[in-house]
């Protein structure tokens, strides 16, 4: 038995109990007594100040800041003239739209800094909304054109026609003619108002114009007007179209043909029939963005409009 | 008192055995070389080659499924790309595979550095082949260079876009080279490198293979480099992307969902192959990607965010329903909450029925491809370059764009921007190559990564979110090995 190694011996468990102390104990309660500098590495990587930045979504004055930089641990913001201290700020610039310079110091314990100044750009990405005309080149008839009611008047809009431009809606050329909206004496306002007076109506939605920004739209459309040669007679005032631009959705055409047009444009040369004029008609969006188009003509000699756009002014 | 010293010395013996480890004290940097291979003949070198897909291709989850890093090639690139996107989460919120989705990746993560150490051993197996490779016959030198160095550059773009700066290198080197193996080289030198080497495969390889490179695929990748430089090389890639579109060898798939069940069809340039059923060549994704009646290890993982569902709606034509599916009560909403993809579903299954979905007979063992290019992003990737980064109303750029559109139900001539945007092209590769790991690449190729997530986060809640976010950290392991030299992205 001398020879036998046994386990529960009490002096290897006197040892056994010994090593798992050691085990035990932890280096960091090990070394807990050590001084600070000992064992400690020198820093030799100096900070290093870099940013990044994006507009919210909600406002593109308020920039927000995403700190980049190394080996640092504080961190100090100057906007110009307001600054901040933290890792990542959120600023806005009441001045809206320009470019500011921002600098961001970056530092560690040591006190060892960098700096970096970068011209951060505050730009106004706003983007009109698109309007889509429905049957903007007639082909599709007296469609989308019409008031829901007219009291005491008709919501037939206009004459459907085989006159149009030779130009098609994507700008392309038809090589003959296409289809067209049409007035005639008959169907005038003016001097000849009447119940048979007929009014193109269509409401749109576009960009509100605000305290912000002022936004401009172009009605664009083509007309075209018969000459003496083709047809005799002048109205009072002269053989014109009118294109106006109202304030509002109506679904009462007496209502809307009442109301002072934002915008009014009279089309008024006479080039004879299919030879059309382009009009760009540019007017200035209200606070509701909801806004219509009203023709309507005052002529003794059939007239003629075709491809009418609405778009985004630059 | 005899028992005291014989213990006292085995006790003694045991410390020394333990510190003397080599292994356990000086593990392998990832980035570490060992040569110990020697090629002798053709066959040997291309056994060496068919080493490195080995390494893309990684190992299956469900074959070895420690815990620990292993390698798993590609296989796990969703969590690192799709889950940092805006499209795909993780149905889960615990373990660190729910942490990329919430932008709070650590340098501890086990699947990063997993993915960081897969790219390294891709460099590490090309670079072996490369120091070899002159004993081949002469005739196969340039074309088996070129493979090897297609390989490597596929490996540092994925690096360098995921990690920003890393460690080049392109030689075999000895463990303890530190200075090599651990200094980063600036984003723009990597990028050199992987130019150069892509453009040995557009000089030397053919388009006879498709589960290996070709001349198309480092065309292809060439092209998709060129446009993710800092300062893009717009005309060299729209001129790649012509040459593969002008070879002809390559045609879009009718039906969008053959893209994805006819393996390696006309539209494909470049997949990564496993075999169903076979546990050293399958891959385990396919079964992630299951969360109803889940096949994975996890609840569900790369489920479908809602806002990637309304893009599909207003954008994606046919592509939706061939994409992702919606089962129980959620088959019946609009706009599901945890759908799920369908693109790479195992052999075998069955889904038509939304209540009792089946996945064949190995789900866990998927044979699905992993396509990293194919023909319709080369498409793209034309009017990507001939847009200049603004906006376009170039003939063929949209030409190109409405090929892709029209394979997915839309109208040639209704659906035809006159001028096509930006943000138009983006949302279009979102829905066509949702999934396929890109959508993370192209918000950062399209300089708007910050604003797109950052407001994806704050709608989301992922209140961790910041721009440093959109690099991943480098792992911790790595930079423990260096002793210093290896420095840590901003935090």
């Amino acid at each position: 038995m001398q020879n036998q190694f046994n386990i529960f011996n009490k002096t290897a468990r006197m040892v056994l109990g010994l090593a798992l102390m050691a085990v035990t104990v932890s280096c960091e309660e090990a070394f807990e007594y050590e001084l600070p500098e000992a064992g400690s590495q020198v820093d030799n990587v100096p900070p290093s100040a870099a940013f990044t930045y994006r507009p919210s979504a909600e406002n593109f004055k308020t920039i927000i800041f995403s700190n980049l930089s190394t080996e640092s641990t504080n961190y100090s913001w100057d906007f110009g003239g307001d600054t901040s201290t933290d890792k990542d700020p959120t600023y806005t610039f009441a001045a809206g739209a320009g470019t500011y310079p921002v600098t961001l110091t970056a530092s560690d314990a040591n006190n060892a800094s960098n700096s970096i100044t970068v011209d951060v750009n505050v730009v106004d990405r706003f983007v009109p909304l698109p309007v889509t005309i429905l049957n903007g080149d007639f082909d599709d008839g007296q469609n989308d054109w019409k008031f829901s009611t007219f009291t005491g008047g008709t919501t037939s809009p206009y004459n459907s026609s085989s006159d149009g431009s030779f130009t098609n809606y994507d700008g392309s050329d038809n090589g003959s003619k296409t289809k067209g909206a049409k007035w005639t004496k008959a169907t005038s306002a003016g001097p000849y108002l009447s119940s048979n007076t007929r009014y193109a109506y269509q409401a749109i939605i576009v960009s509100p114009s605000n305290a912000d920004r002022t936004v401009n739209y172009i009605l664009e459309y083509e007309y075209a007007i018969k000459t003496p040669a083709e047809q005799a007679g002048v109205a009072p005032g002269g053989n014109r179209i009118y294109s106006e631009i109202l304030g509002g959705h109506f679904s009462d055409g007496a209502v809307a043909v009442a109301e002072t047009p934002v915008s009014q444009f009279i089309a008024d040369q006479a080039n004879g029939k299919t030879s059309h004029t382009l009009v760009e008609q540019q007017f200035t969006t209200n606070e509701s963005g909801q806004m219509a188009i009203l023709f309507y003509a005052v002529t003794d000699v059939d007239v003629y409009i075709d491809n009418v756009k609405v778009y985004a002014a630059d | 008192m005899k028992h005291i010293k014989f213990l006292l010395i085995v006790f003694a013996g045991v410390q020394l055995i333990s510190c003397d480890a080599d292994e356990f004290l000086n593990p392998l940097p990832d980035s570490a070389i060992v040569a110990n291979s020697f090629f002798a003949s053709d066959e040997d070198v291309l056994a060496g080659i068919i080493g490195i897909y080995d390494a893309v291709q990684g190992v299956n989850e469900n074959t070895e499924s420690s815990a620990i890093r292993f390698n798993r090639g590609i296989q796990l690139e969703y969590l690192l790309t799709e889950h940092r996107s805006d499209n795909t989460r993780s149905k889960t919120l615990e373990g660190s595979r729910a942490d990329f989705h919430r932008f709070i990746v650590e340098p501890e993560n086990i699947q990063s550095e997993d993915y960081y150490q897969s790219m390294y051993e891709i460099i590490f197996r090309a670079n072996n082949v490369l120091a070899y490779v002159s004993n081949a016959s002469a005739e196969n030198v340039d074309a088996y260079t070129a493979e090897a160095k297609f390989l490597r550059a596929l490996a540092y773009f994925n690096l360098v876009r995921l990690y920003g700066d890393v460690p080049l290198v392109t030689s075999v080197v000895v463990a303890d080279d530190k200075e090599l193996l651990f200094t980063r080289v600036a984003k723009n030198l990597v990028y050199d490198q992987i130019v150069s080497d892509l453009q040995a495969g557009v000089a030397h390889l053919d388009n006879s293979n498709k589960a290996r490179a070709s001349q198309a695929a480092a065309q292809g990748l060439l092209a998709k480099v060129y446009l993710s430089l800092e300062t893009p090389n717009y005309d060299a890639a729209r001129d790649l992307c012509q040459a593969i579109i002008d070879s002809g060898d390559f045609s879009l798939e009718d039906n969008f969902s053959d893209v994805f069940y006819n393996e390696l069809n006309d539209e494909i340039i470049f997949a990564i192959q496993y075999v169903s059923g076979n546990p050293d060549e399958s891959q385990g994704f396919s079964s992630e990607f299951t969360s109803y009646k889940r096949q994975g290890r996890q609840d569900g993982l790369n489920i479908v965010n809602t806002n990637l569902v309304e893009d599909f709606n207003s954008h994606g034509g046919n592509r939706g329903a061939a994409s992702f599916a919606a089962f129980g009560s959620d088959a019946a909403l609009a706009i599901p909450e945890n759908a799920e993809v369908i693109k790479f579903l195992p052999e075998g299954s069955d889904i038509s029925d939304r209540d009792n979905p089946t996945y064949g007979s190995s789900p866990a063992n998927a044979g699905n491809d992993w396509i990293i290019l194919r023909y319709s992003d080369i498409l793209l990737m034309y009017t990507e370059a001939s847009m200049n980064g603004g906006d376009t109303a170039n003939g063929r750029a949209i030409d190109y764009y409405m090929e892709v559109r029209e394979r997915a139900g839309f109208d040639p001539v209704s659906d035809r921007p006159a001028v096509l945007t930006q943000s138009d092209l983006l949302i279009e590769r979102r829905v066509e190559f949702a999934f396929e790991n890109h959508r993370f690449f192209d918000l950062l190729r399209f300089g708007v990564a910050d604003q797109v997530l950052g407001a994806h986060a704050a709608e989301m809640g992922y209140t961790s979110y910041n721009a440093r976010r959109l690099l991943l950290p480098i792992p911790a392991r790595e930079i423990n090995l260096s002793e210093g030299l290896l420095t840590q992205n901003p935090q």
